[in-house]
């Protein structure tokens, strides 16, 4: 899967999760401050992401993860 | 150093008197903190305008939302983040960009929690000294101010409390809750509460000297876990007490001896942290509360009454045996029991029932009404030689509580004199002492806090008064010897100097030392000791050895030559048994003083107030009975006759027993040159003068042992 797919469906996976419009989701968007993701919101994206894509993540990791790109990039790795 | 000082005056009134506030990181989840945080605002009738910011919603409460704060189309005056702390920065950051210069941080997630926090709140300290912002937090629980002018709830406790004239600092949120619903229940009103979590920028101290020139606050709590600088917080308190008036009570929690057992030095083990922190609240004049229910027991004598103008207390009461008690009690916290004038014993002659106790306690006898109160209490206050009554009820079937707390408020309020109640009981006394609470009079369950509380508006009205301590300044020390005996162990990495080192630093700074020599040889020890006159004391030098007495090498009475000689062969012989490889510098050889009452001197460095001096009686009195007084230095002449006489032994020196009177004022002395001492060399960790030896009246004292450590 290329990083393009990826960053499609993490679009996806946020606007589901974070009830926010597509348009928000920006590659540079931050989960907290940008789209307003809460603590249980933050880890039920993880859940998600780790779903959707089929891979386990490491939650601590994944909990730094701040930015949309910075999210494609993560997944990205597990998938290699 | 304190950092306080070091920056620039912080905004605090726009924490306190936004026209404008922005809650950023809000949403419309009730129940969370993001959310409460805003309602509260809402719901308690702010002054100002407020301003929800949250990413995705579009209002919150009715109220239209803004994605960020730079969106907001007007200024600014108070941020409050609730955010996620890992996104803070960034919400700090707009905030600068704002123009905003004060902010609340109530997101956790920083210090507390360890290495990663503590970076983030480095890098929010960053932000905010870059744009110039004030801040409280974070992690905490929020500010409320009830003056009418504002009435903001910046917070997520479930009430705002009502308005009253004390103020609350705390370092803990949790803490802060529980004291609002002790203090609703109890009608305590606040003017200012403040949880400042982490003090990552505005502190304490900020916080206590801008409630010096509030006029809505007469009384100051701090609740404390950690002290990060004593001094600071002794200096705010002095300027509180001195320029405002205002008493500053403060809890502070961890009362343990962590860290005094690893001292070397008997100072060092004697002065733990608390009893350093101890002797430098009551230095300032700080009151210091062991509990919450003690620190508001006093806060509301302080905050309600006047100060009390002495210590003879009237007692009138309904019961014998609560009579006896708070007698009992009073005596305890070193009260008097008034004696009545000829007209108030008059008064009550002529109004009270033959069988009433007219002398005091007052004893209104079971039966007694509302009526009766009245007369006793009146005359009591009105008797000039009353300085504050204590009233106590027990509820009998006849006892009318609630008219007698009616008519105990009416009759204090017509007198400048502070009256404090004790209605025993809990369920029938109620009614009454709501309406005491109500009324501002304060209210005790139990005698003994009752009259706990008037001795401590006692201690703050007599500190209050205090001329503030001059510290002298001795001509004719000598500070470039001392340094030179210092610099020279520094330099040879020692951190321990023996009796010959240690006593030269103590003689340029005027302390009275013994004739002495240091021998290097047994013929040396002979002569010194001729020269010096016996009888002597021998003792071994060396900078490996600390406690010269544990290892047999210290002689005293030595009386004649052939015993100097023998005595010094002896010595060698005791450290080369016990300590083989000690490097021995010489065997000191001093004159021996046969009379006289032994006292310990010390120094000691404490990580939050800096030098402490310490003073006790010698032998058992220290070891056994820790009966020893602390000041933090600089110490002044009154400090060091309070020091002295505040031990538990002082009569020992006062002449107990026939006993001729020491010196004391020499003793004095050489605690204010102690003093100098460690203020002029903050690398002295700690220092025993142990004994000093202390002759009659007239007669001086000597240093008798010395050892410092660096």
């Amino acid at each position: 899967m290329d990083k393009s797919e990826i960053k499609t469906i993490v679009e996806r996976v946020t606007a589901q999760i974070l009830k926010v419009d597509p348009k928000e989701i920006t590659p540079t968007a931050n989960f907290s401050f940008d789209l307003g993701a809460d603590s249980m919101q933050s880890i039920e994206l993880i859940a998600a992401f780790e779903e959707e894509f089929d891979i386990q993540m490491d939650e601590q990791k994944a909990r730094e993860v701040q930015t949309v790109e910075g999210a494609v990039e993560f997944i990205a790795g597990y998938l290699k | 150093m304190s950092e306080t000082s070091a920056l620039p005056a912080k905004d605090l009134e726009h924490v306190f008197y936004p026209q404008s506030v922005a809650v950023l990181g809000t949403n419309r989840v009730v129940g969370t903190v993001p959310h409460d945080i805003f309602a509260n605002i809402l719901k308690d009738n702010f002054q100002g305008i407020v301003y929800p910011v949250s990413p995705k919603e579009r209002s919150v409460a009715g109220v239209r939302a803004y994605k960020y704060v730079l969106d907001i189309p007007d200024p600014v005056d108070l941020a409050i983040l609730v955010f996620p702390s890992t996104v803070c920065n960034l919400a700090l950051e707009q905030c600068g960009q704002k123009g905003v210069k004060s902010a609340i941080i109530i997101s956790a997630g920083f210090r507390e929690i360890g290495a990663a926090g503590l970076k983030r709140e480095e890098e929010i300290k960053a932000i905010a000294k870059k744009y110039n912002i004030s801040f409280i937090g974070p992690n905490c629980l929020g500010v409320i101010n009830t003056d009418p002018r504002s009435h903001l709830n910046a917070s997520f406790a479930r009430k705002m409390p009502e308005e009253g004239n004390i103020a609350f600092l705390s370092q803990s949120g949790a803490l802060c809750t529980a004291v609002l619903d002790y203090a609703q229940a109890k009608h305590i009103g606040f003017s200012k509460f403040v949880s400042f979590g982490n003090k990552a920028n505005i502190n304490e101290i900020d916080l206590m000297r801008y409630l010096k020139n509030d006029p809505k606050t007469k009384v100051i709590l701090v609740y404390l876990e950690e002290i990060t600088d004593g001094i600071a917080l002794m200096n705010a308190a002095r300027e509180i007490i001195s320029e405002s008036g205002k008493p500053v009570l403060v809890l502070k929690s961890g009362r343990t001896r962590e860290g005094a057992a690893a001292a070397a030095s008997h100072t060092g083990s004697l002065a733990g942290s608390d009893e350093v922190c101890d002797a430098a609240f009551r230095q300032a004049g700080i009151i210091r509360c062991s509990t919450i229910e003690e620190m508001f027991h006093n806060a509301i004598a302080l905050a309600y009454q006047p100060l009390p103008r002495g210590k003879r207390v009237a007692i009138i009461t309904n019961a014998g045996g609560p009579g006896v008690l708070a007698t009992d009690a009073a005596i305890k916290q070193n009260l008097d029991l008034a004696k009545f004038s000829d007209a108030t014993l008059e008064i009550y002659k002529k109004s009270l029932p033959a069988t009433a106790n007219i002398k005091n306690p007052v004893d209104v006898i079971g039966d007694a009404r509302a009526d009766r109160y009245k007369v006793a209490l009146g005359a009591a206050l009105q008797d000039p030689g009353v300085d504050g009554v204590l009233v106590i009820l027990t509820p009998q079937s006849m006892t009318d509580i609630e008219n007698i707390a009616e008519e105990v408020c009416n009759t204090v309020g017509k007198f400048d004199k502070p009256a404090y109640a004790s209605f025993m009981g809990e369920k029938d006394v109620a009614a009454g002492i709501d309406i005491l609470q109500q009324r501002s009079i304060p209210h005790y369950i139990l005698p003994e806090s009752m009259c706990k509380a008037f001795a401590s508006a006692l201690f703050f009205k007599h500190h209050r008064e205090m001329e503030s301590e001059e510290v002298l300044r001795f001509p004719g020390i000598d500070k470039e010897k001392a340094r030179g005996v210092l610099q020279r162990a520094l330099a040879a990495g020692r951190n321990y100097l023996p009796e010959e080192e240690s006593v030269r630093i103590l003689e340029a700074y005027g302390l009275p030392t013994l004739p002495s020599g240091l021998a290097t040889s047994r013929l040396e020890a002979i002569s010194i000791a001729e020269r010096i006159g016996f009888p002597v004391v021998m003792k071994v030098d060396s900078d490996d050895i600390v406690h010269k007495f544990d290892i047999k090498g210290v002689l005293v009475d030595i009386r004649t030559a052939d015993a100097a000689g023998a005595g010094y062969d002896a010595i060698l012989h005791n450290v080369e048994m016990a300590k083989p490889r000690a490097r021995i510098k010489g065997i000191y050889v001093q004159k021996m003083v046969t009379s006289g009452e032994e006292v310990i001197l010390g120094v000691k460095r404490d990580s939050s107030f800096g030098a402490v001096i310490m003073f006790g009686l010698g032998g058992l009195f220290v070891e056994v009975f820790r009966d020893v007084s602390f000041r933090v230095a600089p110490v002044g002449p009154r400090s060091a006759s309070e020091m002295v006489r505040e031990i538990r032994a002082y009569s020992m020196l006062a002449g107990a027993r026939g006993k001729k009177p020491r010196d004391i004022r020499s003793v004095e002395e050489c605690i204010q040159r102690l003093s100098a001492l460690a203020v002029d060399f903050p690398e002295i960790k700690e220092l025993d003068i142990n004994p000093l030896i202390v002759n009659d009246e007239g007669g001086g004292c000597f240093v008798a042992d010395a050892r410092i450590m660096l």
